[in-house]
């Protein structure tokens, strides 16, 4: 397989984005399917959300929109598949998870050299701040919660969750994603 | 100009950017109308990089340094953009899986003309006229998701005929289909060919392709062309070991080649039951209908099992139960003495390693080392143990030199192996395989197979295959598989010997089968062809 | 084998509307609530939605797991809010208000004094809040199980998203059922190599990368079958300008009707709000009469 263009406009949206943004999403649903439906039993006392390293990931490897679709629709459809309804602040905040890592995706350079990866960990990590900052605070105006609820009652087990899960497995991921990289490059 | 060629390439070269060596190297050949073009030759000779070229991906999508011209009914392709491309040449790719876009057959087949911003009024009778001229209108309201192998296949060539191409582009149309699947596949090509098409076929099961008579052969090694005209002149030039050629062609050549040595090494026949299905009935769900109807057998150490059977036969379900990933609704599994609803899969890893289809469902570590080692440690090894485990693994497979490479980096038949190895290295007693060859080219999986079956260390071996030729040349025993239910079981000669039981469970003779059965005579078993060219000539002699 | 779509066809008249109607009207909808903290206008809200929802002949089974998950989750925001912070984001309920509860206490040892104290008005409030935030819920849970996934594509291009944009949700539901079954088959394979998800050792770290061998392989897979798709799709000219979509939405007098409606709502919300001051905070008199009486 052939590496395909070499420079690339972060923000472009051809075909290869549209497909990986619908993969994104895809995976990111049936991950929270899994977890929520098929009830893989989650471990001691963290709630093992696994999908939500998907949108920080095909952010960091495909770009700021992708990651954004992926968190965004694929909230949306885990959501529908676990039978939660439509939350779209929340849908907009996981977008918001996939968009920040997405800003350095033109920075990497193999996935797995330390640089790359730190990188990516910080950019996750601002992501999930305002990501679950935002819809924590749309939470307010929406249900009519004061500052500290919203932080305590929502922002703070979702940061928790998603970076928890979320920092721990990009680096994971990043890391086979580079062997797949470098084949495809030879 | 009247009537312009259809396909014109003259000395074209390619190098993939980033790459030193020439994917392509002054390939020049003709395609004319109502033809089918069989393109042949192993992977890596650089068919696939020729297909790019003709269809446009190269260099609209995959950059690198071309030369040399393509002309489509006279016309250079240089200037031509996707549109242009795709209304005359249709490209079909290797797995149907990978090319169908759309959630509904409908909206799949419609999806080109969609692109080119038609009218609806004018898609929709062209999507209706396009399913009933490959005969499958009947699936037009059907989500592509629950089509079978074959559907798929017709679906995703629905798709690209509806733009009205001159020219089939076929990229091993043959891989992911049951024989009776891919038979059906092959007459639908050549009726394409009759009504005008030019179509080419990049396959390496010649074999099968030659059932219909392809006009011209094309036959490639890395990256050049090194023979170009008609089917016997093929059988000539080219290496019988390296891509398949039916069984009379290499029982003439091989005779003269030095003997294949091939000796499995299992313990000896005995009648101690490693595996054994009592009454075993299963359905999935209440209201679903029963996918398997008692099954009774046994595996006994030295057994090679191959089983047999068209796609939705039950196969896999079959196989799946003998691990306990699932359990008879009624009936018994037993591992040994130990009943598969008493045990955990874990446990009765340690009696049944088990290799799923495709190795990139399963690899993950960061290095080779880490991959094998997951098997043993889940299974509660001691660390000494894992090690030497892991170092013997490696070593049958022959990869030590890739230990610490991640498994993802490898070539597909290196992460076969490492698939392989993994299993192994749980050091489980029965090595149960399923489509083992699949995605191989036939220089490949035929070293592929020779290497596994001799390796040491297990009792008793079984894979699910639709290719008949494995069964012959490897097995000892063949299970019929069809409709849920076990239709025959016994030695490879006894089984395949009767046309109407294999047409009962969709497998096809092959060429082979017809030269061991020509000559049971005088074998009394069955081998593959090479060995039986020496049998009959040199016994002979 | 298990697959993530819930989609079945339910014939009901909601339904039978517009799919673009229907996302306007449940923004505008929302857009609307959200201005009110008077139960009796958020009362109309919480009539329509659920008129919304019986008219949708879901079944108990299809929204259960829905249902549970905004109970559970509003609860807990009320909960919190009420009791524990003690606080709306109202003026009125934050400062003053009337006592009907309150305790006192000083922890031991340390010596610091905790005053709590529960006001009729932020019960009051809590109680708006669930009407509230039910309104909005069960306007939203009813969209996945009563829209037929192949027509978001053509919804949403027809709502102004850009072609592509709007072919990545056709897309995102082509793959579903792929993955959840490789997922599956991922799991299997696993299994095969004795992995046991439930058996889990170690702390906080290695229980979470207790899922790589899960998402690994189906994540990579995914990434490398992409590859072959996009070319798939520049074959048969994606990406090329206009798109036509053959499955047309029309919409008919009572799509019309069902956004003009939604509409009218907006601008009389904003009147009532802006204009008329009205729909802020409101306790009815009686409410406070009940703690009196207990007293």
């Amino acid at each position: 397989m052939a590496k395909k263009e070499s420079k690339k406009s972060l923000w472009k949206f051809g075909t290869r984005e549209v497909v990986f943004a619908a993969i994104g999403a895809a995976l990111y649903g049936v991950f929270a399917w899994a977890t929520n439906v098929l009830q893989i039993p989650a471990a001691a006392n963290v709630s093992i959300r696994p999908g939500v390293v998907i949108p920080m990931f095909f952010g960091v490897a495909f770009g700021p929109i992708v990651g954004f679709i992926t968190g965004f629709l694929g909230n949306l459809l885990s959501d529908w598949f676990s039978g939660y309804g439509f939350w779209p602040w929340w849908d907009l905040g996981n977008g918001l998870m996939g968009l920040f890592p997405g800003l350095v995706a033109n920075q990497m350079t193999t996935f797995r050299a330390a640089k790359d990866i730190i990188l990516a960990e910080v950019m996750a990590l601002v992501g999930i701040v305002v990501g679950m900052g935002v819809a924590a605070i749309s939470e307010m105006w929406v249900s009519g919660m004061n500052f500290i609820t919203a932080i305590a009652a929502n922002f703070i087990p979702a940061f928790i969750s998603n970076a928890i899960n979320g920092l721990i497995l990009l680096p994971i991921i990043m890391v086979a994603y580079s062997a797949i990289v470098k084949r495809s490059g030879r | 100009m009247k009537n312009p060629v259809p396909l014109v390439v003259r000395n074209l070269s390619f190098r993939y950017q980033r790459r030193s060596e020439y994917a392509l190297r002054n390939v020049s050949f003709e395609v004319h109308p109502g033809r089918v073009i069989l393109i042949a030759g192993s992977s890596g000779c650089g068919k696939t990089t020729l297909m790019r070229c003709i269809n446009g991906l190269i260099p609209h999508t995959y950059h690198g340094e071309m030369e040399g011209v393509i002309k489509l009914f006279g016309k250079s392709t240089e200037n031509m953009g996707m549109a242009e491309l795709s209304c005359n040449v249709g490209t079909l790719l290797q797995d149907p899986e990978r090319q169908i876009v759309s959630s509904y057959v409908q909206t799949e087949v419609a999806f080109a003309l969609e692109n080119q911003s038609l009218p609806r009024e004018k898609i929709l009778p062209r999507i209706d006229e396009t399913l009933s001229r490959i005969g499958i209108l009947h699936l037009r309201d059907r989500e592509t998701f629950s089509l079978s192998g074959g559907e798929k296949q017709k679906v995703a060539l629905a798709g690209i005929l509806i733009a009205r191409p001159r020219i089939l582009l076929l990229d091993e149309p043959l891989a992911s289909l049951d024989p009776v699947s891919a038979r059906e596949a092959l007459q639908l090509f050549r009726r394409l060919a009759d009504e005008g098409f030019s179509v080419l076929i990049v396959e390496h099961r010649v074999d099968d392709v030659l059932a219909i008579n392809p006009e011209e052969v094309l036959y490639m090694d890395r990256g050049h062309l090194l023979y170009c005209g008609d089917v016997r002149g093929l059988m000539k030039v080219v290496d019988y070991r390296s891509i398949k050629l039916p069984a009379e062609i290499v029982f003439k050549r091989a005779r003269k080649d030095p003997i294949i040595q091939f000796k499995p090494i299992l313990p000896r026949a005995s009648r101690k039951q490693l595996l054994t299905f009592k009454n075993v009935n299963f359905r999935y769900g209440e209201n679903t209908p029963q996918v398997l109807h008692d099954i009774n057998l046994s595996v006994y150490p030295g057994d090679i099992i191959a089983i047999l059977g068209p796609n939705g036969a039950g196969k896999t379900t079959l196989v799946k139960h003998t691990l306990g990933l699932l359990k008879p609704t009624s009936g018994q599994v037993l591992l040994g003495e130990s009943d598969t609803q008493k045990c955990s899969v874990a446990q009765a890893a340690h009696i049944v390693g088990y290799v799923f289809q495709s190795p990139s469902q399963m690899l993950f570590a960061d290095s080779v080392r880490q991959e094998l080692s997951f098997g043993p440690r889940n299974l509660g090894m001691r660390p000494a143990e894992i090690v030497k485990n892991v170092e013997w693994a490696i070593k049958t497979v022959s990869l030590e030199e890739e230990l610490e490479t991640p498994p993802l980096a490898l070539s597909f038949g290196q992460q076969k192996r490492i698939s392989i190895a993994a299993v192994l290295a749980m050091r489980s007693r029965i090595l149960m395989m399923d489509e083992p060859t699949a995605g191989q080219d036939y220089w490949n999986y035929t070293a592929f197979m020779d290497a596994i079956l001799q390796m040491p260390g297990y009792e008793a071996v079984l894979f699910i295959t639709h290719d008949i030729d494995l069964a012959i040349i490897y097995a000892n025993r063949v299970l019929l598989v069809s409709d849920g239910r076990v239709i025959a079981d016994g030695k490879p000669e006894k089984v395949l010997a009767e046309d109407d039981m294999l047409a009962r469970s969709r497998v096809l003779p092959s060429s082979l089968l017809r030269l061991n059965q020509k000559y049971f005579h005088a074998t009394g078993r069955y081998y593959r062809a090479e060995t039986l060219a020496h049998r009959i000539y040199n016994d002979n002699n | 084998m298990l697959v993530p779509l819930t989609f079945r066809p339910h014939h009901t008249i909601i339904e039978r509307f517009d799919p673009r109607a229907r996302w306007i009207f449940s923004f505008l909808m929302m857009t609307a609530i959200v201005y009110y903290w008077d139960i009796r206008f958020l009362l109309f809200f919480f009539f329509i939605s659920f008129t919304q929802y019986f008219l949708a002949h879901l079944t108990w089974k299809e929204t259960r797991r829905g249902w549970t998950f905004i109970i559970i989750l509003i609860s807990m925001m009320v909960l919190i809010n009420t009791i524990i912070t003690s606080a709306g984001t109202i003026g009125a309920v934050t400062q003053g208000g009337h006592d009907v509860f309150i305790w006192n206490a000083t922890v031991p040892w340390v010596g610091w004094n905790i005053h709590f104290g529960l006001t009729a008005e932020r019960l009051w409030f809590g109680f708006t809040q669930i009407v509230r935030l039910l309104a909005i819920t069960s306007m939203f849970l009813v969209l996945p199980f009563t829209m037929d996934p192949r027509l978001y594509g053509s919804t949403f291009s027809g709502m102004g998203l850009p072609a592509r944009l709007a072919y990545s949700f056709d897309l995102a539901f082509r793959f579903i059922p792929t993955l959840a079954r490789d997922f599956n088959v991922t799991m299997d394979a696993q299994k095969a190599r004795g992995y046991e998800m439930d058996k889990v050792k170690g702390g906080l770290f290695s229980q979470v990368k207790k899922v790589a061998p899960l998402i690994i392989p189906v994540t990579m897979n995914a990434i490398l079958s992409g590859e072959d798709i996009a070319d798939a799709m520049d074959l048969r000219c994606f990406d090329t300008g206009k798109r036509t979509w053959i499955i047309k939405l029309t919409y008919r007098w009572y799509d019309y009707a069902l956004m003009i409606f939604s509409g009218c709502v907006l601008i009389s919300t904003l009147i009532i709000n802006h204009g008329l001051n009205l729909g802020n905070f409101w306790m009815p008199d009686w409410f406070l009469g009940l703690f009196h009486n207990i007293k």
